[in-house]
């Protein structure tokens, strides 16, 4: 390559990348909402201390008796109190926090298994790939959430921790198999055998060939497993499965149900946990396809790839 | 020649499948034994703590031992899987329930089974149908105000997991009617019967519990329809069917929706190998005695027997369904033929 | 001899938009297809042939989008026409033989029910007429019978490019427009397809306008030549004189790479072709042409006339 084409080619790349970012921001509704609800979730979830402070003081929302049991909602309490007493907005904000917690160290570390497995996979291929797949493709088959439920039910207490990993040793199978479709197809274009012409290590091909363009599918993976992690665990609390020390949305669905909320019409009770876990479900996805529509192979055909 | 390597396809395929079959409900087995707690122990201190009876540690042990008989955790590991599969293959029996005591399971999932059946086959179909018609027009409209509007919508609802829908379906209900919406599968001053009074009351416990599944499902095929139907349209063969100058509505029919729709009858037969998991959480908020209903319920009393029961069937009617795929979708796909190449 | 126009191009620009700005695949084309005669088209790869005949047939699907220019069939512009207008016009009149014959059939549905849909929506004959005419017209291009019943992956290339053919004969259009029907056969097949195209002229009076980015296909067939360049017309004339004597030096350049048996030296063009996203400035061609002066860095050059029959777009020539 010449001094001239490398030049070219920086002037290439750095224009494909500010273009890009306008185009995120200017072009792709989708991901901008998507990005907006996101940023507002995590916002609240990270502020939950804080305005908790504000609402109850130094007592956590969790303990019951707080107030009167009941609340209609009113200036005190936007959204009225519950059974127990506790006021449902701060109650709600814990819920808010614990849900994307889990569902964000569950959905990377379950994304972090699924790129490994499908980078082997689909890079070194062979028996390792027959062996992956095989796996993978069973896991994607066989229902397991039935199974994780079973774990659950003989699981009581747990750390965030355990539970994550729980989830995430369920959920890693899909973006295992997204990767790996995109590392075998990446791995047929010619600058990959250039790299492997030119001797570079596999490490240096993988990390300075592959993953730059395959950022965006990790993207997609991650937040596929992230919704899949706070569904299967928003799951599992509603039916009171969930470990007991943990409140998640999840849990509050629980308590509404059990209570009979949804029943009599206690709108007030069931309205933040709904909203946040739409919410959180709704974000991830429209970044995803919001990262899919501006990088669909479509669009890869202007550059003449 | 030709027919030769039909056989060892069709073989080999089967093999396949029971390979599967059994490794997965081994794994299944496996992890139910390996599981923390002990299941029987629970169920006795379960039964003392109701106060149903006054039992002594001592005659507790006895208890649990007895009961590890008639539920068949006797032995070690190999002993009860054997005896286990032993007692599904040769007898259909898929043991004891605990809470029911002394229900078989399969009695209680036979009981379970139409209820689920009748629910989820009937809300897959519709929301497959109207998904695929919706989401062929959208993709066809591609680009267009309604495309994004009906696109838009679509991808909001399938995020949203059915039980959330119910739930917002019901509070809905309460406000509009001022009633209850019914739960259950009928009304309880009714007998199962084949009469038209029967039938209409459970047609009608069915409204919101289908209404929530097909809002939602509906939604996924509609959005897996549109990808689809887009990418077709950027096929060669379309660009010349439209060269072709071919009217409109053929285009749409016989080039774009037919081959659309082929991905999709793999997925709906999928998704009807599925249905005797339940809608779990539907059933469950809507009180629905299905599959769902009772593999939660087990759960929740950690009946154990029952939901293992539950989970071999799932796992026995989804491979079988991907077996059926598999063997008919070559009379459906015309490239796609027996034994590879 | 008279001849007549049957479709002239005007001004014809066709551009992709992208986030990086506007690929100008088709910039500001003019040609003329007289009745019943073979026009080649000609030209390396991604210059934008095949676009332009997307172009013509209005088949440009956004991103593309053409700023502008005219169309002009039989004294109608066809992207004036209404997509009904259009429609009719299609297959009637212009028939299309696609760049990617090898998958512009639908995998699923049988060789006959492709051909007959054609011909239905068209016409008011019968099913079972239409598939009389079919199956003739398969037996016109040199297929079996058998053909009509089979699936797409049932055929050789070849066959199914015969197929395609067959499927644009059908109705016996005026102006049958081929891109690339040469390119992914093997050299039989190639030969069989060529005379094909020929005989369309030959046998039906039929205009063919053939793409291609290979000369030895245009040398088996072609009356006359437009040569491609960068999205622009550089060289127009006679066959025979363009080999003979090509006038813009890509063209010289072209004739003198094509192979020649005996010959074991084949002198190519050096250099990259050029991105649609950013052609060079003043002749497109400056930053490979042998030469290229200050006047062609700057001042692009225009089509001209070099003689009645002959135009050439290069600052060398007046
Ligand atoms: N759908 C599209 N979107 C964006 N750019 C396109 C699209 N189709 C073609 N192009 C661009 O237009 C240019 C011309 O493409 P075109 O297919 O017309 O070339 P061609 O001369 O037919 O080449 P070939 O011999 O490979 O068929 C190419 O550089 C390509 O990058
Ligand atoms: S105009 Fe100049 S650069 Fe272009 S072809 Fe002619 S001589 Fe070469
Ligand atoms: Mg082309």
């Amino acid at each position: 390559m010449n001094n001239l084409a490398r030049f070219n080619l920086a002037k290439q790349v750095k224009l494909y990348i500010t273009k890009g970012i306008q185009d995120v921001l200017r072009l792709n509704s989708k991901l901008k909402i998507g990005m907006l609800i996101l940023l507002v979730i995590s916002a609240l979830a990270i502020l939950e201390p804080v305005i908790n402070q504000a609402i109850l003081g130094p007592i956590s929302p969790i303990t019951p008796g707080i107030f009167k049991p009941l609340l209609k909602p009113s200036r005190e309490h936007l959204l009225g109190t519950d059974l127990l007493g506790r006021d449902l907005l701060a109650l709600s904000l814990h819920g808010l926090k614990y849900s994307f917690l889990i569902g964000i160290v569950a959905g990377f570390l379950s994304s972090f298994i699924g790129i490994v497995i499908g980078f082997i996979s689909g890079y070194k291929g062979g028996i390792y790939d027959s062996i992956l797949r095989t796996i993978t493709d069973f896991m994607i088959i066989i229902p397991t959430w039935p199974i994780l439920a079973i774990l659950a039910t003989y699981i009581k207490f747990m750390r965030i921790e355990g539970l994550a990993m729980i989830l995430a040793i369920f959920t890693w199978p899909l973006s295992a198999r997204i990767i790996r479709g995109q590392v075998l197809s990446l791995k047929e274009r010619p600058y990959v055998d250039l790299a492997k012409v030119t001797n570079l290590s596999d490490f240096e091909i993988i990390f300075l060939e592959l993953m730059p363009n395959i950022l965006p599918y990790i993207g997609v993976g991650i937040g596929n497993s992230v919704i899949g992690a706070v569904l299967a665990e928003t799951g599992l609390e509603v039916i009171g499965l969930g470990p007991g020390n943990i409140v998640t949305l999840g849990t509050l669905l629980n308590w509404a149900l059990g209570f009979g909320a949804v029943i009599m019409g206690n709108w007030n009770i069931l309205i933040a946990p709904v909203l946040f876990l739409i919410s959180i479900f709704l974000s991830f996805n429209l970044v995803n396809v919001g990262l899919d529509e501006i990088y669909n192979p479509r669009l890869k055909k202007v550059t003449g790839e | 020649m030709k027919r030769r390597s039909l056989v060892t396809w069709l073989l080999t395929r089967i093999g396949w499948y029971i390979l599967t079959l059994w490794s997965a409900v081994t794994v299944a087995f496996i992890t139910f034994r390996l599981v923390p707690g002990n299941p029987i122990g629970a169920y006795v201190t379960q039964l003392m703590q109701q106060g149903k009876y006054e039992i002594n540690p001592v005659e507790a042990e006895k208890l649990i031992n007895e009961y590890k008989k008639t539920f068949g955790l006797e032995g070690d590991l190999l002993t009860q899987y054997i005896c286990y599969f032993k007692e599904v293959i040769f007898h259909h029996n898929l043991g004891v329930s605990f809470i029911s005591f002394p229900t078989p399971v399969q009695v209680l999932i036979i009981r379970a089974l139409p209820w689920t059946i009748a629910l989820l086959s009937e809300t897959t179909v519709f929301s497959w149908l109207l998904g695929n018609i919706i989401g062929i027009i959208v993709g066809w409209k591609r680009g267009t105000k309604v495309d994004s509007v009906v696109t838009s919508l679509a991808l909001v609802f399938s995020q949203i997991p059915y039980y959330i829908v119910a739930v917002v379906l019901i509070l809905l209900f309460v406000y509009i009617t001022g009633t209850l919406p019914p739960r259950g599968a009928y009304s309880s001053t009714l007998y199962p019967e084949f009469s038209l009074t029967f039938f209409l009351d459970v047609a009608y416990h069915a409204v919101l519990p289908s209404l929530s599944l097909i809002l939602v499902g509906l939604c996924g095929w509609l959005i897996s329809m549109r990808s689809l139907a887009v990418s077709i349209l950027g096929e060669d063969y379309l660009l010349f069917a439209q060269a072709k100058g071919l009217k409109e509505h053929r285009i749409l029919s016989r080039y774009l929706f037919r081959n659309a729709l082929l991905p999709q009858i793999t997925g709906l037969a999928i998704a009807l190998g599925s249905i005797v998991n339940g809608a779990y959480l539907v059933e469950y908020v809507f009180n629905y005695p299905g599959m769902g209903y009772l593999f939660v319920t087990a759960l929740g009393r950690l009946d154990y027997n029952t939901i293992q029961g539950c989970v071999m069937l799932t796992i026995f009617t989804v491979l079988t369904a991907i077996l059926l795929i598999d063997i008919t979708y070559p009379l459906l796909d015309p490239r796609i033929r027996y034994g590879g190449e | 001899m008279e001849k007549v126009k049957l479709l002239e191009v005007k001004n014809l620009k066709v551009y992709y938009n992208s986030i990086w700005g506007d690929y100008k695949s088709v910039d500001d084309v003019s040609f003329i297809a007289y009745e019943g005669e073979v026009l080649s088209i000609a030209g390396e790869s991604g210059c934008g042939k095949s676009t332009l005949v997307d172009g013509i047939l209005g088949l440009i699907k956004p991103p593309g989008y053409i700023p502008s220019g005219e169309v002009i069939f039989e004294g109608k512009d066809l992207l004036k026409l209404s997509s009904e207008e259009l429609r009719k016009i299609r297959w009637t009149k212009i028939a299309y033989v696609p760049q990617g014959a090898m998958n512009s059939l639908n995998p699923v549905i049988k060789i006959e029910e492709q051909m007959i849909d054609s011909i239905l929506d068209h016409t008011n004959i019968s099913r079972e007429e239409a598939r009389k005419l079919a199956i003739s017209r398969l037996k016109e291009v040199g297929l079996p019978v058998e053909v009509a019943e089979m699936y797409p992956h049932e055929l050789s290339g070849g066959m199914k490019q015969r197929v395609i053919i067959a499927t644009a004969i059908a109705l016996k259009p005026k102006l049958v427009i081929a891109d690339e029907p040469t390119t992914a056969l093997d050299v039989v097949a190639q030969k069989g397809i060529l005379q094909l195209l020929r005989s369309l002229k030959e046998d039906y009076g039929i205009t063919v306008i053939v793409v291609s980015h290979d000369f030895a296909v245009h040398a088996q067939i072609a009356d006359r030549i437009a040569i491609m360049y960068a999205g622009k017309i550089v060289e127009v004339g006679p066959i025979y004189d363009v080999f003979k004597n090509p006038l813009h030096p890509y063209t010289k350049g072209l004739i003198s790479s094509i192979p020649v048996i005996g010959k074991s030296y084949i002198k190519g063009i050096p250099g990259l072709a050029p991105s649609p996203l950013n052609w060079p400035s003043g002749c497109r061609f400056h930053p490979r042409c042998p030469f290229a002066s200050e006047k062609c860095r700057n001042v692009e050059p225009i089509l001209k006339e070099f003689n009645s029959e002959r135009y050439v777009a290069c600052h060398l020539s007046r």
